[in-house]
């Protein structure tokens, strides 16, 4: 990542003249919203400079958007906002690997009339590796603040898509007016899924490893021509435009990484095949079940950030006649359960470096999952590490953040006690050298859970169940349920309509990485017309596209499942 | 096709890795009724296994130090039971949304964490064609494994040095495809266009990469990579044997004549209930097929059928196997094998050699697997009683030397990977329907569309 930290180096000289000067002139700021001042002065904290490295009762400053000065005897400038750190830890601020903090899933496309299913449209087809994430960033999204209050302060964060959606950008976790504003570092790594496109090539797994192959050889034919051309275009083709195989160019070139979001061990794998036969440099993130593949990924050289989403423990049957066999089975069930939340200290062990990826991850999570890897063996200063210097050093951004020390940037995460223990709260978490408060709660009079938690959603399938959906069409909306099921390894579904109308099937319903889609029929008068969904569940919200392939619309459809199910 | 660095160097590091860590042991399994396949049935037998090779075979063998003894004494031993026809291990089966998707292939989607994978390997199954489905004129390339349950990693399961082999299919699968999605192939014509075409236009592309090769300037502009094209030339060269799920009799012979004009050799018709009303043609063509016992009416393009047609083309010299194509078959290959002898009269050596030979001579392994031979691999299937009687029992099977099946210490939960938030569920009786995973992926209409005029 040679070129990109070279570029984020430079950025790192303009950035913090730029917001010291906007906070200077904002004087008159109606809104009341600017701070007073941008130096503020921790006093008598703890300080956790890097893992297992820390100061008590140290002091630590904050101005024009750097550290710039960490130590016991430390003098507060003037115009210092200070903040009484007794009792406080002072840390680095976390940096998350990969996840799609701050971006906005676009539209997704209408299925084109009269697609050609073997050779559809490069964006149908989820082929977009010239898109920049910067273009999708919402300022306003809800989980930049949400990450942020977890410690979170710089995100790689990829765009939505399928197969190639583009690629990710290191953002700040602040509040800005402009996507601008959050911007570390632009275009740092391709970012690549497993992920087919509906009804049309590449569909499936099959498919996308061949389309990857062919894409990178005629890429590096093309880069060839290209650089032919460019040193000498007389008597030689013109080579032809072609921004999808441009956008390969510095991955074939060894300048630009590949993130495989891969969760499970098949796809890790699947990704190190890719890399292995084509050469290029690679990141796979979010993985889940990679405990087997440590030694293999640590001597093929490959950068891994870990998932913090970890599955829920199950439960054992309380029934008392229970029979040795489901003794067995749960007994496994619980030895799996181990491999994922050891899984981290799996890594550790093989001295294999590693960060996290916060993809599926809620922000209230972020501390409970850490705890749980640190009670399966994983140690404090690691975790700490694969929050701050592990992707630090991962994503090239070693130099400006990762740890508490003079002339990094000023993101720190300041909590009431040690941050991994169960009590501790964030008080202050500061991005980019401004400062953002949290209130400290009050430990509830029964158990010792500090934070207030939403109740996890903790059932085994997220689908399963009623939930009531709302289909928005030029005639009206239209309401009902749509009541999933499962019939071994295949979902059914029958969606009820609010109208009276009769029930219709859902078919071919597909649920992969929180995307469900499927399919149903209408009767338009005598026609059967046929309609495509396809959208996101997250949590209990199903937040889709329909389209109706005979006519060439689309419309929204959401729904929302049902409580008690 | 002159070489592709990419596609060699790639065959050569898998190989590596895969030799590097397949196990091979060491065993004499003593005095059993050994059947050869190749060499009639042997009683009070040893076979010495060494390094994963069979070594010796013969009476009264010598121990050799440290080598493990399985007393065989009243059981049956013959070779691995190769199952040509199979979808067990596999994270997907079809690429279903073009009709001609040569680039894709199934050794980038196997699954070894299948539980299926054990379950063959407890119906004496050693060798298994992991096949592309069934949705397109032409498929993806297929895997021919070893079952080699327990490792997780794909590599470990590669039958190393196998040939390439790839998924055609003619008839209702490939044309139901076409017709939900509006594109060629809608009916039995279209199919062969399409794989006229396809191979036509392999042979321009050859011509325009072997002039791209042969110029000599340093300034050449390569002319576009087509992984698609590229195995369409390897199966023009011979490369690459083509498997075709087939079923009527006038397709069958449409395909041998397609392949006739474009001097393709290696061919083997997959399920071709009517085989049988061409068997003469295909002994002459020298092409072979793998056919169900007594499996059809499922679709109309399969009424025509007998439980002969495994015997008729055995008679008439066709290299004949039966195969599973199902996760459920697979566990009792040999009965489907036995089947021949109540319809057809098979001996015993030309039944068994429809589960062993004839499919290890159709994957081009006959080499390596399909009988018990000094120099052969391995993999071994010791039964108690005769292999080819309703009450026989698969007791141990062995790949490489490898014990990969006993059982006297069979667990009764054998899966490698467990979910921790599924809940434990409840096994029903076997469906075997459920089980038929050749249209999977690819099934956009439903059967009673298939024979309306909606599109």
């Amino acid at each position: 990542m040679k070129i990109e930290r070279k570029r984020i180096f430079r950025l790192m000289l303009i950035l913090p003249f730029l917001f010291g000067t906007l906070a200077v002139n904002a004087q008159s700021d109606y809104t009341g919203k600017s701070a007073a001042t941008r130096t503020y002065a921790i006093t008598n904290a703890s300080i956790v400079q890097s893992p297992g490295a820390v100061m008590e009762g140290g002091t630590i400053i904050v101005k024009n958007g750097l550290i710039s000065a960490v130590g016991k005897n430390v003098s507060i400038p003037d115009d210092a906002e200070v903040l009484d750190g007794t009792g406080m830890y002072v840390y680095a601020g976390f940096i998350d690997g990969m996840s799609n903090v701050g971006t906005k899933r676009p539209k997704a496309m209408p299925r084109p009339s009269n697609l050609f299913t073997p050779d559809p449209p490069n964006d149908y087809a989820g082929i977009t590796p010239e898109i920049h994430v910067v273009d999708q960033i919402d300022i306003s999204s809800s989980t930049i603040s949400d990450m942020r209050k977890a410690g979170f302060t710089i995100a790689h964060t990829v765009p939505y898509g399928r197969m190639l959606p583009g690629s990710g950008a290191l953002i700040f976790l602040a509040d800005k007016d402009h996507p601008d504003d959050l911007i570390l570092a632009e275009n740092v790594a391709m970012f690549s899924q497993f992920v087919g496109a509906p009804g049309a090539y590449p569909g499936n797994i099959l498919g996308i490893m061949a389309k990857w192959r062919n894409l990178y050889r005629n890429a590096d034919n093309a880069m060839k021509h290209t650089i032919m051309y460019s040193e000498n275009p007389s008597g030689l083709e013109r080579p032809n435009r072609d921004r999808t195989l441009e956008a390969f160019f510095p991955v074939v070139a060894g300048e630009k990484p590949v993130f495989f979001n891969v969760q499970n061990m098949l796809d890790v794998r699947r990704a190190m095949r890719l890399q292995k036969d084509l050469g290029f440099k690679i990141a796979v993130a979010n993985v889940k079940q990679g405990w087997e593949m440590a030694e293999e990924l640590k001597q093929n050289g490959a950068t891994v950030f870990l998932s913090m989403d970890l599955p829920d423990e199950p439960k054992e049957s309380k029934s008392e006649d229970k029979t040795e066999e489901v003794k067995q089975l749960e007994a496994r069930k619980m030895d799996f359960y181990k491999k994922y939340v050891s899984q981290a200290a799996t890594y550790q062990a093989a001295g294999v470096p590693f960060g996290f990826s916060t993809m599926g991850t809620r922000g209230n999570k972020v501390k409970t999952n850490m705890m749980t890897m640190i009670e399966n063996g994983l140690s404090a200063d690691d975790a700490l590490a694969a929050l701050t210097t592990g992707p630090a050093s991962l994503l090239g951004i070693d130099k400006v953040a990762g740890t508490a020390e003079v002339g990094k940037l000023g993101n720190l995460v300041v909590t009431t006690g040690p941050y991994f223990e169960k009590k501790s709260q964030v008080k202050y978490v500061f991005v980019d050298g401004d400062k953002y408060d949290y209130e400290i709660k009050e430990a509830k009079k029964k158990g010792d859970e500090a934070v207030d938690e939403p109740a996890a959603d903790t059932s085994n399938e997220p689908l399963l169940g009623s939930w009531s959906y709302n289909f928005t069409t030029p005639q009206g909306d239209q309401g009902g349920k749509m009541i999933i099921k499962k019939a071994g390894a295949l979902y059914t579904g029958v969606m009820t309509s609010d109208d009276g109308s009769p029930d219709t099937d859902m078919e071919d319903i597909s649920f992969r990485d929180g995307t469900l889609s499927f399919s149903f029929s209408v009767d338009g008068g005598g026609q059967n017309i046929e309609i495509l969904v396809s959208g996101t569940v997250s949590g209990k919200n199903y937040d889709a596209q329909a389209s109706v392939e005979a006519f060439n619309v689309s419309f929204d459809l959401t729904a929302t499942k049902d409580d008690g199910n | 096709m002159k070489k592709n660095i990419y596609i060699i160097g790639f065959f050569i590091l898998v190989a590596t890795i895969a030799n590097a860590q397949v196990q091979k042991g060491d065993v004499l399994i003593k005095n059993g009724t050994v059947l050869t396949i190749t060499n009639g049935t042997l009683e009070n037998t040893d076979v010495l296994i060494q390094k994963g090779k069979i070594t010796k075979v013969g009476k009264n063998l010598r121990i050799p130090n440290d080598v493990m003894t399985v007393d065989a004494t009243g059981k049956f031993v013959m070779p691995g039971i190769l199952d040509a026809h199979s979808h067990i291990a596999g994270s997907a089966i079809n690429e279903g949304t073009a009709q001609v998707t040569a680039e894709v292939s199934m050794e980038d989607v196997v699954n070894p964490l299948d539980v299926a994978i054990y379950r063959a390997l407890a119906g004496g199954v050693t060798t298994t064609h992991l096949m592309h489905g069934s949705a397109n004129v032409i498929g993806g390339q297929n895997e021919t494994m070893k079952l080699r349950y327990g490792s997780t990693n794909p590599d470990d399961l590669r039958f190393e040095g196998a040939p390439r082999t790839i998924k055609f299919a003619l008839g209702e699968n490939p044309t139901r495809g076409g017709r939900s999605r509006g594109i060629q192939p809608q009916s039995r014509m279209g199919v062969e266009a399409m794989l006229r075409n396809s191979f036509s236009d392999a042979k321009i592309y050859r011509t325009t990469w072997d002039a791209y090769r042969a110029n000599k300037s340093t300034r050449k502009v390569a002319p576009e990579y087509d992984l698609r094209m590229e195995t369409l030339v390897d199966i023009l060269e011979g490369e690459v044997l083509v498997h075709c799920h087939s079923y009527r009799a006038d397709e069958i012979y449409m395909l041998m004549k397609v392949f006739s004009d474009f001097g393709i050799e290696k061919l083997t018709f997959q399920h071709a209930n009517e085989a049988f009303k061409v068997a003469p043609e295909l002994a002459a063509f020298g092409a072979s097929a793998s056919v169900f016992a007594d499996w059809w009416a499922y679709k109309l393009e399969v009424y025509y059928s007998t439980a002969y047609n495994a015997a008729i083309l055995t008679k008439n010299g066709v290299t004949t196997s039966i195969n599973s194509d199902s996760g459920e078959l697979i566990r009792h290959l040999f009965h489907e094998a036995a089947k021949t002898q109540k319809y057809g009269d098979l001996t015993d050596n030309e039944a068994l050699a429809l589960i062993t030979l004839n499919p290890a001579k159709q994957l081009g392994i006959d080499n390596r697997v399909g009988s018990i031979e000094v120099g052969k691999d391995g993999d071994i299937a010791i039964f108690d009683g005769h292999p080819l009687s309703t009450y026989a029992i698969p007791q141990m099977t062995y790949i490489d030397g490898i014990k990969y099946f006993d059982r006297a210490t069979d667990k009764s939960d054998q899966r490698l990977y467990i979910n921790p938030e599924e809940t434990i569920q409840e096994v029903s009786i076997f469906d075997r329907e459920s089980q038929h995973r050749c249209m999977e992926d690819a099934q956009t209409l439903s059967f009673s569309d298939l024979f309306s005029n909606k599109k």
